[in-house]
């Protein structure tokens, strides 16, 4: 029963999203990306492909950091601002599952489009590879249609499921969307620059004011971490127990923000 | 079982204030029951806290102190809900959804599967009189449809026990007959209906109980009959309304009675006192060539009750600094 | 339970958790450090095309650069890799200074750890140079860039006459303090030479930057150290003259247990085959500047 009631909330949440304009605003936005990418690989010989892959992947993830800002709070916090909720918390529904739906629902949203985005993006690549010179195609670090993109791929998927979990726990707790966006916005910014948060001590001299700043680094999600384009689009290897000890670190993380989640909405009223 | 809502002196403070919150009193240690069948009115002007009453029952808000009890089950508990069904202050739902898809959605969420949702979806949006828009998308609802969708949502799940808060606002009479048509088809199926609302008329045709809330207290509760019986003051009388009066003849009549009022060229409404009968002035005014429209009895209304346990209370308030409690299911002392 | 106890629970969960990421992040990176491509920790490669594009940002990217130049120095002295290592710390502080020429530290940063050799820098005394003839083409009142060109060829690159004509070039900046004067002729007469060595490392210990002291610092230090060496190696000699053999440790001339230390206090170095004296392989003054190695 509980997980037929979790299907239900996120499968609600999938279709609203699908049908939220705000969605192809976004998808629109990422297309002009991708072609101005193509565009621009026409001018530079042979850099061509390098470009299409970091614009390709540095688009798949700002589209969906987007779209998990806009559209995961969006949901919840619009839900909870207009009183869609009202008649929602009335039916016989654990408001831990009302959370956890919520969230399989806007992951679900985000893979479709991830997916989508990335089958998109080595179209584009094959499209190039195909149209390239023999010669062209040697002087690349890697090949175009290079399997390991999907390495990074899968981490910007990984980025993305942590900060739609962190976008929905300020969605529970702050009492107006607008809130929730600037607060998940902010903690992104912060957790790209994680790392020299952490390193801190390497510049500052003062010691108190270089572990608190360090400690405040390791707190932040770290969504730095998940950042390997640059590796893959030169084809450097990334072992496959760093992308495990990855997937592990956004889960683990992923499950504090759930249950923060959960416990600041079991508490929350609603007026 | 035998009641449906139990509450134990449940208060409720919300803080109000940014810089030094103070805390705002919205409930002060509410005690009533409701029992099992039939339909209670929650009245009360507004700000007097019956949708917080109603919101503490669903489990929207916390108590402060005292306790809840909703089918049985402390306040908060979903399991209770499975047999509820609740009407938000301001139902708004997803604009993105059609009715249907709303309906399904919800009846899924009881733990109907598949045809049956469908079914239960489509019964009752007709009840509710939308069958022909159910697959419209709800941002191109009237007001008026998207309150129908609300009773829909409530009734999806043949519940137990309905919660009603304000269920006639935004809509038009006809809206409002249909609407207290089905409270009464509710009771006569052996549900047990909640209503709050500050429209009297209506508690007073569809209720058998009723309580009055003012300030966050209870100031008073009963049956109708109990409430005006104790407001009236022996008010009962006659109403005689007739036509083709001449006015001359009207003035003289006004001595006799309590009242004489005008309500057109010759039609005029007649008030009289308890203690006279109604046929002797009737003879009389027909025989000076008056046709006679109605002869109706005049009662107490809930109106006036309400208005003397309110103002009552407001004095009570001033004289004593701290204000009366009422217990639940008497009439007020 | 109780909703308190419960709410307590889930929030020391909720630290468990965090802190259980955090282990699994560090673990990770201390595992498997991923190589970064050159081009992308730059972000743009080309100084020129920086400066474009930063339009009234230019302050700020040059700080930002500053930033990661120093923890790129950090990281890389903590680093075990054994090749090309400090290779962004050149095109930073290029960055840096393209950006704001007026970045006096960057300048002056550059100047030290640039031709630091292994394991402390790059061992690029031409990179350092270029550096510093850049900021004085954009800053001709600063002396200190002059005067850094010249200890850098004195105790470096050993070659003494670009070392008095900058030392000299420097003098004749108005603000240069007395004492440079003399250096160009010192080190014209004296090349190679400690005491010189020594003066322009003792007027640098009294710099206004931290950086430039503590370097200071380290080279008296290692002048000493040389001194020592030397001293050392005349009591080996003079061993050898009055015992017709070499000693076969320190325990032969100094008792048994004693042990002569370098400034840094490590141990030295006596290899009884050779018999010659060295500074510990594990003294923070390695290396020892080769140029000065004779008195």
């Amino acid at each position: 029963m509980t997980a037929r009631r979790i299907g239900l909330v996120a499968w609600h949440v999938f279709k609203e999203s699908v049908r939220d304009r705000v969605l192809y605003a976004i998808g629109v936005f990422a297309l002009l990306l991708v072609a101005s990418s193509f565009l621009i690989g026409q001018i530079t010989a042979g850099q061509d492909v390098k470009i299409i892959k970091d614009l390709g992947l540095a688009t798949i993830e700002l589209a969906g950091v987007l779209m998990t800002v806009f559209i995961g709070v969006g949901l919840v916090a619009r839900e909870i601002e207009r009183r869609s909720i009202h008649g929602l918390l009335a039916k016989p529904l654990p408001r831990w599952e009302f959370i956890v739906g919520k969230y399989l629902g806007l992951l679900l949203t985000i893979t479709v489009n991830v997916a989508a985005m990335a089958a998109a993006l080595y179209l584009m690549l094959a499209w190039m590879n195909w149209e390239s010179p023999l010669n062209i195609r040697r002087s690349w670090d890697a090949p175009a249609t290079d399997v390991r993109l999907l390495i990074s791929v899968l981490l910007i998927y990984a980025e993305l499921a942590l900060l739609t979990a962190i976008a929905l726990f300020f969605s529970t707790f702050s009492s107006s969307a607008l809130w929730s966006v600037v607060f998940t916005v902010g903690l992104f910014i912060a957790g790209l620059e994680s790392e020299d948060l952490r390193n801190f001590g390497d510049i500052v001299d003062a010691p108190i004011m270089a572990r608190l700043v360090s400690a405040i680094g390791w707190v932040v999600p770290a969504f730095s971490a998940f950042d390997v384009k640059a590796q893959v689009v030169h084809g450097v290897h990334v072992p496959a127990a760093f992308v495990a000890h990855t997937l592990l670190y956004a889960l683990l993380y992923i499950l504090v923000a759930l249950g923060a989640a959960v416990v600041v909405f079991s508490r929350r009223e609603f007026k | 079982m035998s009641t449906v809502v139990r509450t134990d002196r449940l208060t409720k403070d919300f803080s109000t204030g940014f810089w030094r919150p103070r805390p705002h009193r919205a409930l002060d240690a509410l005690t009533f029951d409701i029992p099992a069948g039939g339909v209670f009115g929650l009245l009360g002007p507004n700000g007097a806290g019956k949708s917080t009453t109603l919101k503490l029952l669903v489990g929207l808000l916390w108590p402060t102190s005292g306790t809840a009890e909703l089918l049985g089950r402390p306040v908060g508990d979903p399991v209770a809900h499975q047999r509820l069904g609740f009407l938000p202050e301001h139902p708004t739902f997803y604009d993105q959804l059609s009715a249907e898809e709303l309906l399904v959605y919800f009846a899924g969420l009881f733990g109907y599967s598949g045809p049956e949702r469908h079914a239960r979806a489509t019964r009752v949006l007709d009840l509710v009189g939308l069958g022909a828009d159910r697959r419209r998308p709800m941002r191109q609802y009237s007001k008026g449809m998207v309150q129908r969708v609300g009773l829909a949502q409530a009734l999806v799940n043949d519940p137990k026990f309905v919660m009603l808060d304000e269920p006639m606002s935004g809509l038009d009479p006809i809206g409002r007959r249909e609407v207290r048509e089905l409270i009464l088809r509710l009771r006569d199926e052996g549900r047990t209906v909640l209503f709050s609302s500050h429209i009297l008329s209506d508690a007073e045709l569809l209720c058998s109980r009723v309580g009055i809330l003012n300030k966050g207290r209870l100031v008073a509760s009963g049956t109708v009959a109990e409430l005006a019986a104790s407001a009236g003051e022996g008010g009962q009388g006659w109403e005689v309304v007739v036509t083709s009066l001449p006015a001359a003849a009207a003035d003289r009549l006004a001595p006799r009675v309590r009242r004489v009022t005008s309500i057109a060229e010759g039609r005029y409404s007649i008030e009289l006192g308890s203690d006279v009968r109604p046929e002797p002035l009737v003879a009389e005014l027909t025989a000076a060539g008056a046709a006679l429209v109605s002869v109706t009895t005049l009662r107490t209304t809930l109106e006036d009750a309400f208005l003397k346990a309110i103002g009552s209370a407001d004095r009570g308030q001033k004289a004593e600094g701290t204000g009366q409690r009422a217990e639940g299911g008497g009439p007020q002392a | 339970m109780t909703g308190r106890v419960r709410l307590a629970l889930a929030v020391a969960g909720m630290a468990v958790g965090l802190a259980a990421a955090g282990a699994v992040l560090h673990a990770r990176d201390s595992a498997y450090p991923l190589p970064v491509p050159t081009q992308h920790l730059l972000y743009l490669r080309s100084s020129r095309a920086a400066t474009r594009m930063m339009l009234s940002f230019k302050s700020v990217a040059s700080d930002v650069y500053w930033i990661r130049a120093i923890q790129h120095y950090g990281r890389e002295r903590k680093s075990l890799r054994t090749s090309d290592r400090f290779d962004l710390l050149q095109p930073l502080l290029d960055l840096t200074t393209t950006l704001d020429p007026r970045f006096n530290i960057a300048y002056r940063f550059g100047a030290i750890f640039l031709s630091l050799e292994p394991p402390n820098g790059p061992a690029r005394p031409d990179q350092a140079i270029a550096l510093l003839e850049k900021g004085l083409a954009a800053n001709p009142d600063r002396w200190q860039y002059a005067h850094d060109i010249g200890f850098i060829e004195y105790w470096y690159t050993g070659d003494y006459r670009a070392a008095a004509g900058w030392f000299d070039r420097a003098a004749k900046i108005p603000g240069a303090p007395d004492w440079i004067r003399p250096l160009a002729a010192v080190t014209l007469a004296q090349g190679g030479d400690r005491t010189g060595a020594r003066r322009m490392l003792e007027e640098l210990r009294g710099s206004e930057e931290k950086y430039v002291r503590d370097a200071a610092e380290r080279g008296l230090m290692q002048l000493q150290a040389l001194d020592a060496i030397d001293e050392l190696q005349g009591i080996v000699e003079h061993y050898f003259a009055t015992q017709h053999a070499y000693p076969a440790g320190w325990s032969d001339m100094f008792g048994a247990g004693k042990q002569p230390y370098d400034p840094a206090r490590a141990p030295f170095v006596y290899d009884p085959a050779t018999h010659t004296v060295t500074i510990s392989p594990d003294s923070p003054l390695n290396p020892l500047p080769k140029k000065l190695q004779k008195k």
